[in-house]
């Protein structure tokens, strides 16, 4: 394979994919203290939402963090191509 | 000089090498690819048809009432959800456990997790009165009810999962990609420019390293989350403690049951044979033999202590079971996950394929019988002197189920038809590294040599 | 603060079924009709439950018209999932068809089987939509509901009273079963005013509630001489 690099549009379609994940998922940490939020408002037992946040936004987070991880690692892992 | 050097060693791109095989879904595919997708997206679409009468008339057209408000959507939600441990619980305590033998398996495990998932996590959007109204669980939606909790986890997992599913496919992508597959574009974006560096791999490696044991947490939860849909509420026979443990149990039983009948079927489908060996079945099935045995302990331990306590509520719920009208239900159960899987298992002459696929399907319909037996009985008894209730599922219900098992074959078919069913670059690291990786973990844990013995060099080799 | 609540005299009840035409008639629901009924999907916000004793020669039969309990912990508001249930102020467990998704898991959860669910679209056929109470909405297909202590004339007597300028007294609120029922078995009123007749009568000997050893707290009270 003489050339290494894929062309300049596929990196930045991968690139926005990557993008898109953490949208996704900043989207659902926020979702869920939107409601914390809602039911701090209404009364309601705090207790379980707090709990719930706790655990799972560090696991999305984690989860997008791998990836993007992942990502970067493969890029700056690639062996020089010649003709750069 | 570095050119030359990385040719030699991608031997992927000889035409016929020596994992060729793997890749005969993808390159080889025709005729049958695009029948079997056919045919079952007309199964899909018939049964979305059915489920318009559904959407017309409302949730009157199945068979659900007061009290069995819940049925068929619901049981299946749980049973898909149940099986999807196969996969990426069963392929993370393998890598983490380092067993060897996981390498063909892993692939198809993570793949059964993700489709499943999909499936299953949409059976409550059918199970609702006013589906347009679903995304009021994102505005309005209350985190102290466990059906929250469920949005929760399953999205976690669902996520957890596929990022598990895809890390490791990536060397596959990439070998795709060099062999110039179809769609070009496609697999030189998913490949995420992987080349098989030492860097590489090692970022690899942490990734998964991290992701595997980060899952088996997630998929724990998710099990037990959704048994406390259940065991929250003061209904005769839900309200147990035992359900979170027993509900993850069931489920890693079901999945493991699961995935095995897709590997017995797939095999045959795609000629597997040199890379799914009797023994890696002789491996699972006794992890499935265990499961077993472990889910009979689970449920004499729930049923004797209903029974022992004789509370009223629980005892007619108990007997409604046990010798009432879901008496054939109950002791399929019974038959079809403890007494058959047992007896096949627990014996070599047995434990081959045909054995091992009967045994499977007994046990994937036995885990089906348990979760009717858990969510109708409990609702059929209410606690006040109203009639016992009855249910009887009608065809809309029926028809999901099935357009629910199409749209898990579909998933498989189309996964197959772009990407390997097994890891091609984990076997091939078996071949140059892990041989000699087990050799040397196998000899650290002999007891160490005497100093005599090492200063007289090798002597009693 | 008040707590709406409801007394039940089963020694002075006959079992005559007017309390149920009342609260169809009073809450607009429909009726399902033979064949719905014999699928289970009997459509009441009050039913009358029946408790057979005794032995074949000499049963014992007794009726217990059962609302909603509207209890202090309600099992059913604890596992909704959007806010479409919720414990009022005043103790009233009401329901917001707007926002139900009908997920039916607050049915799963009641040990009263106190809720029902509108598995097809109400039909109001021909003349029988002139019938309906103004005052109390139509639910569409697909949602869950279930007695409101005809929170709807409590309404009405609260705007009475502030009319008149005076706070709501005992007496003031007469839900529609209790209006209807010939024998005068049905008291409600505000159990928090020790002076009103349903905290009197809820302080009986003759009191029991059904299942209140789940600590539900329910707020409707029974009276018999025997339990």
């Amino acid at each position: 394979m003489a050339n290494l690099q894929e062309p300049r549009w596929i990196f930045l379609l991968q690139v926005a994919s990557v993008a898109m994940m953490w949208v996704f998922v900043l989207g659902i940490a926020g979702w869920i203290l939107h409601l914390l939020n809602l039911s701090h408002e209404l009364q309601d037992v705090l207790s379980a939402s707090v709990g719930i946040s706790i655990v799972a936004i560090p696991v999305f987070l984690t989860g997008a963090s791998v990836l993007t991880y992942v990502f970067v690692g493969l890029r700056r892992g690639r062996e020089k191509d010649p003709d750069d | 000089m570095s050119e030359a050097h990385r040719l030699d060693q991608k031997e992927w791109l000889e035409p016929e090498f020596q994992d060729r095989d793997l890749l005969r879904s993808i390159e080889d595919s025709g005729v049958g690819f695009r029948v079997t997708t056919g045919l079952l997206m007309l199964v899909i679409l018939t049964c979305w048809v059915l489920f318009g009468r559904q959407i017309l008339y409302g949730l009157g057209v199945t068979g659900l009432n007061q009290p069995v408000a819940w049925g068929f959507y619901i049981v299946n939600f749980v049973f898909f959800i149940g099986i999807s441990h196969a996969g990426t619980l069963i392929s993370a305590i393998l890598r983490l456990s380092q067993a060897e033998w996981r390498r063909p398996i892993t692939r198809m495990a993570e793949v059964i997790t993700v489709v499943v998932l999909g499936i299953g996590a949409f059976h409550p959007v059918l199970d609702l009165g006013r589906p347009e109204r679903a995304l009021n669980i994102f505005t309005a939606g209350r985190l102290q009810s466990p059906l929250l909790w469920d949005v929760s986890a399953i999205s976690a997992y669902f996520m957890a999962s596929t990022v598990y599913l895809y890390i490791p496919l990536i060397p596959d992508i990439a070998i795709l990609r060099d062999r110039g597959a179809w769609p070009r574009w496609f697999y030189s974006f998913a490949a995420w420019g992987w080349q098989g560096t030492p860097r590489q791999h090692a970022v690899l490696e942490r990734a998964v390293g991290i992701m595997m044991i980060l899952v088996i947490p997630i998929a724990v939860s998710v099990h037990t989350v959704i048994s406390y849909i259940f065991a929250m509420t003061l209904q005769p026979a839900w309200h147990s403690t035992i359900f979170g443990p027993y509900f993850v149990v069931g489920a890693i039983f079901s999945g493991i049951a699961a995935l095995l009948i897709i590997m017995i079927v797939l095999r045959r489908i795609y000629h597997l044979e040199r890379y799914l060996k009797q023994i890696h079945f002789d491996y699972l099935s006794r992890l499935l033999l265990v499961m077993s045995l472990l889910w009979f302990y689970f449920t004499f331990s729930e049923f004797l202590t209903a029974f022992f306590g004789n509370e009223p509520s629980e005892m007619r719920v108990f007997f409604y079971k046990f010798s009432g009208p879901y008496a054939p239900f109950f002791w399929g159960m019974v038959m079809c996950n403890f007494v058959v899987p047992v007896l096949i298992l627990s014996f070599r002459r047995t434990r081959k394929i045909p054995g091992i696929l009967i045994a499977s399907i007994l046990v994937v319909v036995g885990m089906w019988l348990e979760r009717l037996n858990i969510v109708v009985p409990s609702l059929a008894n209410p606690r006040l002197p109203l009639p016992t209730g009855f249910y009887i599922p009608s065809l809309v219900e029926w028809g999901m189920f099935a357009g629910g098992i199409a749209t898990l074959i579909l998933g498989f078919v189309v996964f197959a038809r772009f990407f390997p069913l097994i890891s091609i670059w984990e076997i091939q690291e078996s071949r140059e590294q892990s041989v000699r990786e087990t050799t040397e973990r196998l000899e650290s844990y002999l007891p160490d040599r005497t100093r005599a013995v090492a200063e007289s060099g090798s002597g009693g080799d | 603060m008040t707590r709406w609540g409801m007394v039940i005299d089963l020694d002075r009840c006959t079992g005559c079924g007017s309390c149920i035409a009342a609260c169809h008639q009073e809450n607009n629901l429909t009726a399902v009709g033979a064949p719905e009924s014999t699928r289970d999907r009997g459509f009441h916000w009050l039913r009358l439950l029946r408790e057979v004793s005794g032995s074949e020669r000499e049963a014992k039969v007794r009726y217990l018209p059962q609302p909603c309990f509207h209890c202090d912990d309600p099992p059913c508001v604890r596992v909704c999932p959007v806010h479409a249930t919720y414990l009022s102020e005043e103790g009233i467990v009401a329901q917001i068809y707007a926002r139900c998704i009908g997920c039916r898991y607050c049915m799963a959860a009641c040990p009263y089987n106190a809720k029902v669910f509108n598995w097809f679209e109400p039909e109001w056929p021909g003349e029988m939509r002139n019938k309906t109470n103004p005052d109390v909405s139509l639910r569409p297909k697909g949602v869950v509901e279930k007695c409101t202590f005809c929170h709807h004339r409590i309404v009405k007597a609260r705007e009475e009273a502030a009319m008149q300028g005076r706070e709501v007294e005992d007496g003031d609120v007469t839900p529609a079963c209790a209006e209807s029922c010939p024998a005068k078995a049905i008291a409600f009123g505000d159990l928090d005013d020790a002076e009103s007749q349903v905290s009197q009568m809820s302080r009986s000997p003759r009191t029991f509630q059904l299942h209140d050893d789940l600590g539900t707290k329910p707020k409707v009270y029974y009276l018999a001489k025997t339990e």
